[in-house]
């Protein structure tokens, strides 16, 4: 009989997992998907990043976006109940998406095999740290505790370079982001504590990203930090080139919006995503 | 004739005399308005001091105290209340200035009425943060000056020293072009000043006329402009106004109690005197109430539904949930695009107003008053404005801070940078930084022939100003912007707002988006309707 291993982590798409640490730590991704008409595409699997935003750009109707179903989340568990004693499974947060709900339900079909769901309430990078905080954990016990204890302070500081995106995605309304209709307000959106509030609004972009840095500095001392963007990969060096001078600990991982969380923030975003300590 | 020569400035007299202002002012505004130094669309100084002197005169009209402190400190409220543009609030400093100097006489002597245009003159220097000679300012000091010196002689009567201070003061407006250059490239004297001269002149007459006739009421009145307030869902029908006259009228007690009784409430005065507004829904309790203090005049009851809509609250004021830092924004705007666009932005209270209307002290008081938050920010967005949004701040119990914004590039940028989660001040702060680091782009056509900032402009030229000052003249706004933008150095900068006018047409309006574009690739250009007036372009430059 063959030695099970500890347990395993699974995450899903809206993560932004770096390859790397995927194939390190053997993280699990289930992709959420992407639909353009009757045409449905997984996030990363199906369609590139490019791709994505060729069509998006060019395409008369804006994409949606849908979760895994629980019966890919219970193809996911059934195969690693194998060889694993249990799993946990952190996700996108649920005021955000279906997909942690999906994966409890999914679980709930694997009998025998213990699956911790963490609705992490964050989305793109943080998650990626609680992955790798997960996964360097020795039992499910303590990457369950050591994940729930970080979620409360997970955070994610989002500049769109246009509202019509996430209004469209019907996440967040102008009167909530104190975006007005008639001129063109860039907001700086927060994602912590279960909503999503705007902290700052900015006219011009350059001024939207040093105020954003300085919202990001106010909140130090920070775990992790990540420079994410979608299609804005030269800003977001230069984010994370100035933000590693005064931060010289932290490695400052610089990660791509995958096609699904691109459809609510369209082109152009970039994200300051971090874990406070 | 002798028993009707005044020997002294008492109560009715001084009275009179305001009237005479009055009456002598309102035949001669057109030409202080005609006065305009700048070349813009400015021409209302007179209509400004017009204005605020018919406040002051509307508020002693019905008055019959005795004493001349008494008409005096009602000048001075009423002054205040009505206080429009730069002038009106110096003018409104002036009768405070004179109103404290008199406080306590029932009489003035001619020496004291020396005195007291002194001390008026005193008080509007203190009022104005850089005192700019060559103005209104320079004018009343002149005219003090004189009444003083005429005072000290031996047979001085009050005739004599009014006759002198208006002499002053005429002597004076006429060296205002040697003092301020702005004067002198535009040949003109400075119009304020005139006005004050015109005051002072009205004042003689009457008194002139007084030796043989009784004071006539003026005959020639400009119309009272209209300040009322929208009418929140659901009542407060009626605009109520009197004033109590009583002793030892606590002030503070009596807004307390009328408070509770509706909104927009606006009590200010003495304790011989307070001045009561309110909008409420039941004006029979709120004059029960007021008669308890003291002797009830100037009672005025009105339906507010059938009056003059001058200040638009924003729809859904009550509607909004509470924000969290407690803190109002109240701008002034003109031109139907600008209102909605500051609305959409989170304006709690809009009054209508800008380079030629200016709105008054009351007007803004008022907004400020409807808003639901105790502490409030109020952006002028015209430097015009500014000094009469200064005077709003003693006049609330309401926290307010006039955030001196200039144009309305700086009113949108200020207001971008608003923040629910920062306290006031710290709201202010962050907002001026934003307001200072905008460049705004104003364009329009000069009104008359002139010369300025070394430029030779004619009436009807296209003109555009940089940050309020005049820098190129042309005859097409296409070439105008675009020298201006040159200017301004179109690689510090991002994005470029054009507000729209109401005076530019499609056509133009295309000339000018396709000349920044085909002239300045790397700037944004944004293009909204601002529906302004004078102004066919106003452009935010970030």
């Amino acid at each position: 009989m063959a030695v099970k291993q500890r347990f395993a982590v699974v995450t899903d798409s809206t993560a932004d997992l770096p390859d790397e640490w995927r194939d390190r730590y053997g993280i699990e991704v289930v992709p959420l998907k992407v639909l353009f008409g009757n045409e449905t595409f997984r996030d990363r699997i199906d369609i590139t990043d490019d791709e994505f935003f060729r069509r998006l750009a060019t395409s008369t109707k804006l994409p949606t976006t849908s979760a895994p179903s629980p019966g890919e989340f219970a193809d996911v568990f059934s195969r690693l109940a194998k060889d694993h004693d249990g799993c946990i499974s952190i996700h996108i947060g649920a005021q955000l998406s279906a997909t942690a709900e999906a994966a409890r339900v999914g679980a709930q079909s694997v009998d025998g095999f213990k699956v911790n769901v963490i609705d992490s309430q964050t989305v793109t990078m943080p998650l990626a740290f609680l992955c790798r905080t997960a996964a360097e954990c020795g039992t499910l016990e303590e990457a369950t505790a050591a994940v729930e204890q970080r979620v409360p302070k997970c955070r994610v500081l989002a500049l769109l370079d246009t509202f019509k995106y996430i209004e469209m995605g019907g996440r967040v309304n102008r009167a909530q982001a104190m975006i007005g209709t008639m001129l063109d307000v860039k907001p700086i959106l927060l994602v912590a504590d279960r909503e999503i509030k705007s902290v700052d609004r900015v006219r011009t972009r350059s001024r939207a990203i040093s105020r954003m840095v300085d919202f990001f500095r106010a909140e130090i001392p920070i775990e992790h930090v990540a420079v994410v963007h979608a299609q804005a990969p030269d800003e977001a060096e230069m984010i994370a080139a100035d933000l590693r001078k005064t931060l010289p600990g932290l490695e400052i991982p610089i990660g791509q919006i995958g096609t699904v969380l691109a459809t609510h923030t369209g082109p152009k975003a970039l994200g300051l995503v971090y874990i406070k300590k | 004739m002798a028993s009707n020569r005044p020997s002294g400035v008492d109560g009715p007299l001084f009275k009179r005399a305001l009237l005479g202002s009055l009456s002598w002012l309102a035949a001669n505004h057109e030409e202080a308005n005609r006065l305009n130094v700048f070349p813009v669309p400015d021409g209302d100084t007179g209509t400004n001091m017009l204005l605020t002197l018919q406040s002051a005169v509307e508020d002693i009209k019905d008055s019959n105290a005795a004493e001349v402190s008494k008409i005096a400190k009602l000048a001075s409220h009423g002054s205040l209340m009505g206080a429009r543009g730069n002038s009106g609030v110096i003018l409104s400093q002036i009768f405070r200035g004179f109103a404290r100097a008199v406080e306590g006489k029932s009489s003035l002597t001619p020496r004291e009425l020396a005195v007291a245009f002194e001390e008026a003159a005193n008080a509007a220097y203190r009022a104005v943060n850089k005192p700019t000679e060559g103005t209104i300012l320079t004018v009343a000091r002149e005219a003090g000056r004189a009444a003083t010196a005429a005072a000290s002689e031996p047979d001085a009567t009050v005739p004599s020293v009014i006759a002198a201070a208006a002499e002053g003061a005429r002597a004076a407006v006429l060296k205002t072009p040697s003092q301020l250059q702005i004067l002198r490239e535009a040949g003109v004297v400075d119009a304020g000043g005139f006005g004050l001269q015109i005051i002072l002149e009205g004042m003689l007459k009457t008194l002139e006329e007084a030796d043989s006739m009784p004071a006539r009421v003026p005959a020639a009145k400009a119309p009272v402009s209209q300040v009322a307030l929208d009418l929140p869902e659901g009542g407060w029908g009626y605009c109520t106004e009197f004033l109590i006259e009583g002793t030892g009228l606590d002030v503070d007690a009596i807004r307390d109690r009328i408070e509770a009784l509706g909104n927009s409430v606006l009590v200010v005065g003495e304790p011989e005197l307070v001045k009561v507004h309110v909008h409420t829904d039941d004006p029979t309790r709120v004059i029960a109430l007021a008669g308890r203090y003291g002797k009830l005049l100037k009672l005025n009851v009105g339906d507010m539904s059938t009056q003059h809509k001058r200040i638009l609250e924003s729809e859904a004021a009550g509607a909004k949930p509470p924000r969290a830092n407690g803190v109002g924004l109240v701008t002034v705007v003109a031109g139907s695009g600008l209102v909605e666009i500051f609305r959409g932005l989170g304006v709690d209270a809009i009054v209508e107003g800008g380079q030629t209307m200016n709105p008054s002290t009351q007007d803004m008081l008022m907004a400020i008053e409807s808003v639901p938050y105790d502490e409030v920010i109020l952006l002028p967005n015209n430097r015009n404005v500014i000094l009469a949004a200064k005077q709003v701040a003693g006049l609330t119990k309401k926290k307010v801070h006039i955030l001196e914004t200039h144009s309305v590039p700086q009113g949108v940028a200020a207001v971008v940078a608003f923040r629910a989660d920062r306290s006031g001040a710290e709201n202010v702060a962050a907002m001026k930084a934003e307001a200072e680091r905008v460049q705004t782009i104003e364009v329009t056509h000069a009104v008359r022939d002139t010369r300025s900032n070394g430029l030779r402009v004619r009436k009807g030229d296209v003109i555009g100003l940089i940050n309020e000052k005049l820098e190129f003249a042309g005859s097409d706004y296409a070439e105008v912007v675009n020298k201006a933008l040159d200017k301004l150095g179109p690689d510090s900068y991002e994005l470029v707002t054009v507000y729209r006018g109401a005076g530019a047409s499609d056509d133009e309006l295309k000339n000018l988006q396709t000349a920044i574009r085909a002239n300045f690739p790397s700037l944004e250009v944004e293009v909204q309707q601002g529906g302004q007036q004078h102004y066919p372009f106003i452009l935010s430059v970030e």
